[in-house]
C-alpha cells in the first residue's frame, strides 16, 4: 500500500506540475512533503478511483492523518 | 447601535486595553483610535466620497474601517485576491470617488464619480462574484453586519479571536466586528506560511476561530493545532457535515461549535448550535425561528434578512414579502435541513467558488474537445473538486488530449479551478430541459 500510494503521489505531482519531497518517509509531515491542503485533496479523489474507496468518508472515528506514515495506515486500516 | 459608528463605539471602550496583536506588535485600543484620527486627518477626501480600499493589509484595513465609517458616504472593500479587470468594474458600480492603497493611504481621487453630499449612515459595499462569476455589489451598513455580534462589556476580554479570513470578504469582517465591538481581542497572523499562522495564534493564546471547513480540516492536520486550545469554534463558507463537526468536537472537546449560515447577499441567516449538521426543520415557516426561511419550489431556499442588505443585485432576488433568494438547495427531511449544493451549479472548491461554464469555456479552447461539462465532485478533504466529462473528436488519441487539456487548464485557470477528474465520454447526457446535468456526485 506505502509503495502504491508513493508512486501514486509523484504520478500526479508530475502531472500537475508540483514539486514534492523525494525522500518520503513515515514521519514527514504531509502538508511540508510539497503537497498543499488542495493537493492532499486531489490525491484523496485520485486514490480513490483508482483503489475504490476513500477512507475519510467511511471512518467512523473521524481522524486526520498528519504525517505519510498515517496517511498510509489510513487507507491499510480502511481497505476493504 | 446604528447612530454610532464604529470609531465612537471604539472610543467608548477602555483605551489601555489590548485589542490586536500580530507577530511583531500588541495595539491596544487608543492606538488604533490614534491611527484612524491619523487616516481622518490625512485624508484627500471629504464627507461626501466614496472610498474604496484596495490592497490594504489587514491592520491597514481594520483602522481604515474604523476611520472611514461615518465620515465617508461609502467605503468599497476589494478582497485582496481580485484582480484588476474586476476591480475596475467594482469602482464604477460603486460609485467610487477615491481609491486607498497601502502606496497612498491618503487616497487619490478617481475621475469618474464626484462626491455627493453626507447621506448619513456609511454604506459597507461588499464585493460578490455571485453565482454567475460577474461581480456584484451589496450595500450593507455596521448596523446590518454587526446585528448578530455580541456587544457590551458582558464577553469584554474572554474571546480572543483568531483572523484565518481575508478582512476585506463577509467572514473576515465579521471576525474583526465580533472581536472589535465585544471588547475582544484579536490575533492577525501576518505571517505566509499556514503553519507558522497556526502556531503565533497558539502563542497569543487564542481562544476563539473561525473557518470553513476545509481550512479547518487542514488545521486539523497541522501540529501546530495541538497548541490551540479553542472555546469556541465556528464553521462557515461552506457546507458543514457531520465528519468536520465530529472531527472538531473530538479535538476541542470543551468549545462550543457553532456552524453559521451566512452570505455577503442575506448577511448572517442563523447559527447551528446542537451539533448536528443542516438546521432544524421545524424553522422553516415559522415565526419563531431565528430568521424567517422557507423553501420554494424546486427545493430553494428563502431567507428574509433581519435587516435586508441594499443595491440592484438584492432587489433583483427578493420578492414582495422581502424573503431573498438564496440560491441554495436544500432537501428537508422529517428532522432536519440539509443543504446540497447551488441552484447555478457552481462548485466550492475549498470555499472557492468556480462557474462551471467559464471552466467549460476553457475546455472547449482544446483542440479535439468537442464538448465538455463540468460539474462538482465530492472531497472529503475540501468539499468538492472539479470534475469534467469530454467529448473528444473521434479521432484524437485520448492520453495526448488529455496532456493538453491538462496543460492548457495549468497555463489558464487557477489551481482550484482546474478539473481533478477528466472522462472521456461518447456523447453529452442533457436534462429533459435540454440543460447539461450538473448534479453534485
Amino acid at each position: 500500500m506505502r509503495d502504491k500510494i508513493l508512486k501514486f503521489m509523484q504520478e500526479i505531482a508530475e502531472e500537475s506540475g508540483w514539486q514534492i519531497t523525494s525522500d518520503m518517509k513515515d514521519d514527514t509531515v504531509l502538508l511540508e512533503s510539497g503537497l498543499d491542503s488542495f493537493g492532499f485533496a486531489v490525491l484523496v479523489v485520485k486514490l480513490e478511483e483508482v483503489l475504490g474507496y476513500d477512507p475519510f468518508t467511511i471512518m467512523e472515528d473521524p481522524y486526520y492523518p498528519r504525517t505519510f506514515g498515517e496517511f498510509v495506515a489510513v487507507y491499510e486500516k480502511y481497505a476493504p | 447601535m446604528s447612530e454610532h459608528c464604529f470609531f465612537d463605539v471604539l472610543n467608548n471602550h477602555s483605551r489601555k486595553c489590548d485589542c490586536i496583536f500580530t507577530s511583531t506588535s500588541i495595539y491596544r485600543v487608543e492606538d488604533l483610535l490614534e491611527l484612524s484620527a491619523d487616516i481622518r486627518s490625512s485624508a484627500r477626501y471629504n464627507k461626501g466620497a466614496c472610498v474604496a480600499l484596495s490592497g490594504l493589509n489587514p491592520l491597514q484595513l481594520i483602522t481604515a474601517i474604523i476611520a472611514l465609517d461615518g465620515y465617508v458616504n461609502g467605503i468599497l472593500l476589494l478582497p485582496s485576491t481580485t484582480d484588476k479587470a474586476t476591480s475596475d468594474l467594482l469602482l464604477h458600480l460603486a460609485q467610487c470617488t477615491h481609491i486607498v492603497s497601502s502606496k497612498s493611504m491618503v487616497g487619490e481621487p478617481i475621475a469618474d464619480f464626484k462626491a455627493t453630499s453626507d447621506n448619513g449612515s456609511t454604506l459597507w459595499k461588499l464585493a460578490t462574484s455571485g453565482t454567475t462569476g460577474t461581480p456584484k455589489i451589496i450595500e450593507h451598513t455596521l448596523a446590518s453586519l454587526s446585528r448578530t455580534v455580541k456587544k457590551g462589556t458582558a464577553n469584554a476580554n474572554v474571546f480572543h479571536w483568531g483572523l484565518l479570513y481575508d478582512p476585506a470578504r463577509y467572514a473576515g469582517l465579521q471576525v474583526v466586528l465580533q472581536a472589535l465591538l465585544s471588547e475582544s481581542r484579536l490575533t492577525i497572523p501576518d505571517l505566509n506560511e499556514f503553519s507558522a499562522k497556526v502556531s503565533l495564534l497558539g502563542k497569543h493564546g487564542i481562544n476563539a476561530l473561525s473557518a470553513t471547513p476545509s481550512l479547518w480540516r487542514k488545521l486539523l492536520m497541522d501540529f501546530n493545532s495541538e497548541k490551540l486550545h479553542l472555546r469556541q469554534v465556528t464553521i462557515g463558507g461552506e457546507i458543514a457535515d457531520q465528519m468536520i463537526i465530529n472531527s472538531l468536537e473530538k479535538r476541542f472537546p470543551h468549545a462550543r461549535i457553532t456552524h453559521i449560515y451566512a452570505s455577503t447577499e442575506v448577511g448572517t441567516g442563523f447559527a447551528v448550535t446542537d451539533r448536528k449538521a443542516g438546521f432544524p426543520s421545524v424553522w422553516l415557516d415559522n415565526p419563531k425561528a431565528p430568521v424567517q426561511m422557507r423553501v420554494c419550489k424546486n427545493d430553494r431556499l428563502w431567507i428574509k434578512p433581519v435587516i435586508t442588505p441594499q443595491g440592484r443585485a438584492i432587489l433583483d432576488r427578493s420578492d414582495p414579502d422581502g424573503y431573498i433568494d438564496t440560491e441554495d438547495l436544500v432537501r428537508v427531511t422529517p428532522d432536519r435541513v440539509f443543504f446540497v449544493g447551488r441552484v447555478s451549479g457552481a462548485i466550492n472548491v475549498g470555499g472557492n467558488k468556480v462557474s462551471p461554464e467559464l471552466i467549460e469555456e476553457t475546455l472547449r479552447q482544446v483542440e479535439g474537445v468537442v464538448d465538455a461539462r463540468v460539474y462538482a465532485k465530492k472531497s472529503s478533504i475540501i468539499g468538492q473538486v472539479v470534475a469534467a466529462e469530454i467529448v473528444p473528436l473521434a479521432e484524437m488519441d485520448k492520453i495526448l488530449l488529455r496532456a493538453q487539456i491538462l496543460a492548457h487548464c495549468q497555463s489558464t485557470l487557477e489551481k482550484w479551478q482546474q478539473p481533478v477528474v477528466i472522462n472521456f465520454v461518447k456523447e453529452m447526457e442533457v436534462s429533459g430541459a435540454g440543460k447539461i446535468r450538473r448534479q453534485i456526485v
